[in-house]
């Protein structure tokens, strides 16, 4: 057990501060369409030309092969740098958190090469096509059917809660390519092209006034099969793969982030006029004691997050250990913002946008996709149970 | 960076783990609840010769060597076995002894030959207690039996004092194996020490203690779950008990892990150790009461009796709660404290 970093660990955090200052956008994130597409792509193409993208991906895969502390180190100067953005909407999350790692660790060669240069150099757009209307805590459920024509998939089906499909490139897709086997044996894990004919997509408005929710309709869209990730038939393992990433480490930039926020937030209440209407929030007992907590239990997911690292490190893959950081993380941060209203005062009542500096609001609505994306807080809780802790199935 | 244990510590957590399994069974201990004395000289004695009470100190000062890191592994196997004991006080009076230059009371506390309880003031409007070279006003004093010293704790200044029997007055204790009394004291202290290692190292191993509750009460429940059966099936296949055991898992992840970055953040002198420290009491008190009490809902009613040792998760853990400050004083210093965010 030891919290030193190395000189090459100090050398990094010098390095990246000095970076970050130098090269952070001053702009704010445009909150929808192509602007924000181009946005985030152009701060993805910033951070591959200087040598901070895919920190921990491996060498060969044109990251720096560094170690998951050094990412860790990474986030916790984005978030200092004071950024006008928050990493978790970017829409290269999906790429750069589980699309990408999950070829990594299933892919074959020509998948790799063809995607994971592209991923890193702020090209292409992943978003993710698991959840279906009919299939959503229960995934494997899922019925998109994929039939094989020849040396293509032929895809028929529908997929929602897919972030980012309007202006995506590419999309981690779950098909069904054996309807007669046991649901967990019959599924694929596809590379789609959103380009292809026969897909439609439709945005859904979310409840906090985000429009790049979508649903994707497939008619008999045609995929190689060369897309296939890991074997036909074989999908669920590397969608457990693609989750594993999802839940483990692709969180780590928005927990380091959460600790920023309660910061911010304890000086906010040092300057909002408190309950009594005289004081300063900070000056209520029950104010004053849930901002201790909310930094007790950051300093908890920050240990959680080494402590999985340690895991990682000693494993080479996360394990089901990561659905306990997600839960308790999730819920935290919804936590962090439903406190932020009850300091902003009069700022509670005014609809803000759901990324930038000084907002709360917005965010607050945002929180509720934290304990339900990724698999809800139930599911992540049966995993908890049954995975981590040996508990009987239902 | 890395937060687990060496192979070497994992071994003196395995020596902990076995000697607690042997000689502080909680079902033989049960005899003892509400006597004055808890642990036999004999039996402390043993932990004396395996090294407990200097595992923090260092060699030169007739310690073990190793650090506050060691010293929270330790605490951690002593909550979750709820050991009762003077412990704290055992550990912290050595270290108060080492920084006092008071060599031959360092010797005599950590072979075990004078015993040490724990005080601290006891709230009342109006007390003003003083705790230095010199110790006076009114001071609640646990684990008082056999001792003949007590290790008397007020924020940053701490102090050893010779404990009279005269002018003791046992109280009923809500843990029956945490004797518990009151004691007015006006006297000078054999030695003292104002050092926020002292608040620090306390903080932590409060904090360790109360992670072990956590984590023994997630694992007490857990085990449960897999083997009684109700409806014809594990109870831990039903998602009520499912998700409450995992909710336990969580906050005892959470408070151990924080813990451990705690004591690590203390012996490397980071600027954040107050931070990190405070956030471990608070969120181990936290995960500690809440699992104590779970743990006896996932029980039912085998888990309300006095012979089943869930209730001694819950009284512990609202004794070590209010040990070495409150709840309230820990979140206001955890608000005080410098964020490394």
């Amino acid at each position: 057990m030891n919290l030193d970093l190395t000189a090459e660990e100090q050398a990094f955090r010098a390095e990246a501060r000095t970076w970050l200052r130098d090269h952070l956008p001053a702009d704010e994130r445009p909150p929808e369409g192509t602007e924000m597409r181009e946005f985030d792509l152009a701060w993805q193409r910033t951070l591959f030309d200087g040598g901070w993208a895919g920190i921990n991906w491996p060498t060969e895969y044109g990251g720096r092969g560094l170690s998951d502390i050094q990412q860790m180190i990474w986030y916790e100067e984005f978030a200092k740098a004071d950024p006008p953005f928050t990493l978790n909407n970017s829409c290269t999350f999906v790429g750069n958190n589980h699309g990408g790692p999950t070829l990594m660790v299933n892919g074959d060669d020509a998948q790799k090469a063809a995607h994971l240069p592209r991923i890193l150099r702020g090209e292409v757009v992943w978003c993710q096509g698991f959840s279906e209307p009919g299939a959503g805590s229960d995934l494997a459920g899922l019925s998109t059917k994929a039939v094989i024509d020849g040396d293509e998939l032929v895809v028929t089906g529908q997929k929602t809660w897919t972030s980012y499909a309007h202006v995506a490139d590419v999309q981690e897709l779950l098909v069904r390519t054996d309807p007669d086997a046991p649901k967990h044996k019959g599924i694929s894990w596809v590379i789609c092209d959103m380009a292809s004919p026969g897909i439609e997509i439709r945005e859904i408005e979310t409840m906090s006034h985000v429009t790049d929710f979508c649903e994707v309709f497939y008619d008999e869209v045609r995929i190689p099969l060369s897309n296939v990730v890991g074997d036909i038939n074989n999908g669920w393992k590397v969608a457990m793969s693609t989750l594993g990433f999802e839940r483990g480490t692709a969180f780590m930039a928005d927990q380091v982030e959460l600790a920023a926020t309660v910061e911010r937030l304890i000086e906010e209440a040092r300057h909002r006029t408190g309950p009594d209407g005289r004081r300063p929030a900070i000056a209520d007992d029950e104010i004053a004691r849930r901002l201790a907590t909310a930094r007790a239990e950051v300093a908890a997911l920050r240990a959680m997050t080494i402590a999985g690292i340690s895991r990682t490190a000693r494993t080479g893959v996360p394990g089901p250990e990561g659905s306990m950081i997600r839960l308790f993380h999730g819920e935290l941060h919804q936590r962090v913002y439903r406190l932020a209203l009850d300091i902003v005062g009069p700022d509670a009542l005014r609809l803000t946008p759901v990324d930038g500096e000084g907002v709360w609001t917005g965010p607050y609505l945002q929180s509720f996709a934290y304990t339900i994306g990724g698999g809800t807080t139930d599911i992540q809780r049966n995993i908890v149970g049954e995975r981590v802790l040996g508990l009987p199935r239902q | 960076m890395d937060l687990l244990p060496t192979d070497e510590q994992s071994e003196i957590v395995a020596t902990v783990r076995t000697q607690l399994d042997r000689d502080f069974s909680l079902n033989e201990l049960a005899a003892l609840d509400g006597a004055d004395t808890v642990i036999s000289a004999e039996l402390w004695g043993r932990c004396a010769e395996l090294g407990w009470f200097g595992l923090g100190l260092a060699e030169a000062d007739g310690g073990v060597g190793y650090t506050l890191v060691e010293e929270a592994l330790l605490f951690e196997e002593v909550g979750a076995h709820a050991t009762p004991g003077p412990f704290l006080a055992t550990v912290l009076a050595a270290h108060v002894a080492a920084i006092a230059g008071d060599e031959p009371l360092v010797g005599q506390v950590l072979s075990g030959e004078r015993r040490v309880a724990f005080a601290e003031p006891e709230p009342a409007p109006g007390a003003d207690p003083v705790v230095g070279p010199t110790v006076s006003g009114t001071f609640r004093v646990t684990d008082f039996g056999g001792a003949e010293l007590a290790l008397v704790l007020h924020g940053r200044h701490a102090a050893v004092v010779e404990l009279g029997t005269p002018g003791l007055i046992p109280v009923p204790s809500l843990d029956q194996l945490v004797p518990l009394a009151t004691v007015a004291l006006d006297t000078a202290a054999l030695c003292s020490a104002e050092d926020r290692s002292i608040s620090l190292r306390a903080t932590v191993l409060v904090a360790a203690e109360l992670a072990g509750i956590a984590r023994a009460t997630a694992e007490q429940s857990t085990e449960y779950a897999k083997v009684r059966e109700q409806f014809g099936r594990p109870v831990g296949s039903f998602q009520a008990l499912k998700h409450r055991c995992a909710d336990m898992a969580v906050r005892a992840d959470a408070a151990v892990n924080l813990a451990r970055l705690a004591a690590l953040a203390v012996v490397a002198g980071h600027d954040d150790a107050r931070f990190q420290a405070e956030s471990a009491r608070v969120m181990a008190a936290n995960a500690a009461l809440e699992n104590a009490q779970v743990n006896v809902q996932n029980h039912g009613g085998i888990g309300f009796t006095l012979e089943h040792t869930a209730h001694r998760y819950v009284t512990r853990a609202q004794v070590r709660a209010r040990t070495a400050g409150t709840p309230f004083d820990h979140l206001a210093a955890l608000l005080a404290a410098t964020s490394p965010a």
